[in-house]
């Protein structure tokens, strides 16, 4: 026996109050937790797939969708562009390397685009195995890709039309694996990529097998040209910023977007909602401490004779200060537990669920150093529920409690 | 072995103030005080457990004078050399009978002894309800709980308020014979405090305020 065990024992003997202390003090827990980890998985998504990307430049729309389709590929493209029209910007002295993509279809879910070899040193992507793309029709994957659909090099597919996995408009051509990418943790990872030269002949052999067939009228003279999605581009001077992106929005019938001013935005609006959230974490953590203060604090009142009793026994006030100390710390530790617990089950099924329909894992572990922030966040609240709640301790007359009690 | 001498105590806001006769026990004496309602039963008796300082005089308790100690050595003597009994039974009520037994030996800082804990609950007749929960004993169970906390840690002197003062004849005397044997066992002091006269003839000695 102890005074550690005495309060196991006490805390058992209230079982309600004990296991709404704790599921209350859980769910603020699990709120903040969960908060800080999807803050963190967003921001390190965006800094992460950036990579060396300074400017999106796409067909007009939104240029939000844009920097989403063409940076994390997890929307539609707002539309082509003439590749002719890109390359000439992509001469400008302002621009580094400009870097072509083109995509549209699919294999099991996972995108094809056709870009060039820079593509991947945007993502500072090295190859694992095999080679570098040399002619059509070859092609290279990302590690998730790899390591889902289990492909090896040499192996071959049918790509299908659309950003969606589906067995209708499929493709005639075969890809041919020649490459497979080292995990890099970014988008390039759930890619399968190709030469612009592929993703043409794919639809530049589908186009006339669809005029022959249908003897429609020959398309308009900019669909016979070669398109592409967009054009990722990075800066050679800061000073580009301010002049290149404002003159193709007004001078041409593409549009440039700022993917990190993009990206920025959504998180501002996007964390709108995360803040308030955090909000009402921290309500629900001042109210779970209030519970547990009202908790230990009733338990000092109603028990003050056995309290008291303690004392004749022996007790100082300080093994009695320990006794409801544990009790509240307890609690604490068994709720930041089980918040942990539940986040962590939780995040699970959600990013699941998020992963199944992106083809694209964002949950990062959340770092130590803000568990820990929570954790002290926590203790120290509680530690301020205890220290109210012994306020009866430390006055307390052994005497007259006694007396009282008769 | 206990002593008191010229005690006096005055509560705060009151005027008056309580002045006690001199005690004076060698080992293994007994005393009974006796006295009405309000007279300072319990104030004398929470004095002797070093729970009130008195406005004047000393209490010595084995060679050592309770008030003259810090505060936290006191509730150590209290814990290794006092036992007390209430009226009103009481334990700690999230502990069985045995446990509450452990914490008293815990708190009191002596080893804890199952065996010796065995052999009192035998004594007193509630080894039956040894793992119960205290809110499913009986009046008597309580009682004879009560007298077990106050001599499981083998005190000097066991104080007894008013042990006796709801109970039929019959179980006034087990009680009070029972307070006495285990005083007897323990070689400790035995005060006890009433308005009860029916136990007067198991004193030989007793004082009346």
């Amino acid at each position: 026996m102890n005074i550690w065990k005495i309060s196991l024992k006490n805390m058992r003997s209230k079982p309600l109050y004990t296991f709404l202390s704790l599921l209350i003090l859980a769910l603020s827990i699990v709120l903040l937790l969960g908060i800080r980890q999807l803050e963190t998985s967003f921001k390190y998504q965006m800094q992460n797939n950036l990579g060396e990307i300074d400017l999106v430049i796409g067909a007009k729309g939104s240029p939000l969708q844009l920097v989403l389709a063409s940076v994390l590929h997890m929307d539609n493209p707002t539309g082509n562009i003439l590749y002719e029209d890109a390359k000439k910007i992509g001469k400008s002295s302002f621009i580094k390397t400009a870097v072509p993509i083109s995509y549209g279809d699919n294999y099991s879910g996972y995108k094809i685009v056709g870009t060039t070899a820079n593509f991947a040193t945007l993502y500072n992507a090295k190859l694992e195995k095999g080679r570098i793309i040399k002619k059509p029709m070859e092609v290279i994957l990302g590690a998730t890709v790899a390591e889902q659909l289990q492909l090896k090099i040499g192996d071959t597919f049918l790509s299908s039309h659309g950003l969606v996995e589906n067995d209708i408009n499929v493709h005639a051509e075969h890809l041919t694996i020649v490459g497979i990418y080292q995990p890099t943790n970014k988008t390039i990872d759930r890619l399968i990529v190709t030469s612009l030269e592929s993703i043409w002949d794919i639809h530049h052999h589908e186009e006339e097998d669809e005029k022959s067939e249908s003897h429609l009228e020959p398309y308009e003279n900019h669909e016979k040209g070669k398109e592409i999605t967009s054009l990722l581009v990075s800066f050679r001077s800061p000073s580009a910023f301010l002049t290149l992106p404002k003159r193709i929005n007004e001078n041409s019938n593409m549009q440039a977007a700022l993917p990190k001013y993009e990206l920025e935005k959504l998180y501002q609006y996007t964390s709108v909602g995360l803040k308030t959230i955090s909000w009402i974490a921290y309500i629900i953590l001042v109210i779970s401490c209030i519970t547990i203060f009202v908790s230990l604090y009733k338990m000092v009142k109603e028990y003050a004779f056995d309290l008291a009793l303690l004392r004749t026994y022996g007790a100082s006030n300080f093994q009695l200060i320990r006794m409801i100390g544990y009790e509240g710390l307890a609690v604490g530790v068994l709720a930041y537990l089980l918040g942990f617990l539940v986040l962590k089950i939780g995040l699970y099924f959600m990013f699941n669920i998020i992963e199944t329909d992106y083809q694209y894992s964002i949950l990062q572990k959340l770092p130590l150093q803000e568990c820990l922030q929570i954790g002290l966040l926590v203790v120290a609240m509680i530690i301020l529920s205890i220290l109210f709640a012994i306020y009866p301790i430390i006055k307390m007359n052994i005497s007259t409690t006694l007396s009282n009690e008769k | 072995m206990i002593q008191t001498d010229n005690l006096t105590f005055q509560y705060k806001k009151s005027e008056h103030i309580f002045s006690f006769p001199n005690i004076a026990l060698k080992e293994r004496e007994n005393l009974l005080i006796l006295g009405k309602s309000g007279i300072g039963k319990t104030t004398l008796l929470h004095l002797l457990a070093g729970l009130l300082k008195p406005a004047s005089g000393k209490i010595v308790i084995e060679e050592i004078d309770i008030h003259s100690i810090s505060r936290s050595k006191l509730d150590k003597f209290r814990g290794r050399n006092i036992g007390l009994v209430f009226q009103k039974k009481h334990a700690i009520q999230s502990l069985s009978v045995v446990e509450n037994l452990q914490a008293r030996l815990f708190l009191s800082g002596k080893s804890i002894n199952n065996t010796v804990i065995d052999f009192l609950l035998k004594q007193l007749d509630i080894s039956a309800c040894k793992n119960s929960k205290i809110n499913t004993l009986s009046e008597g169970q309580l009682q004879r709980l009560g007298i077990a906390m106050a001599v499981i840690h083998n005190p000097q002197v066991i104080l007894a308020d008013e042990p006796t003062s709801s109970l039929d004849d019959e179980n006034c005397n087990v009680v009070i014979e029972l307070l006495i044997k285990q005083a007897k066992l323990t070689n400790a002091n035995l005060i006890v405090i009433t308005h009860d006269h029916r136990i007067k003839s198991l004193f030989s000695n007793s004082i009346t305020l």
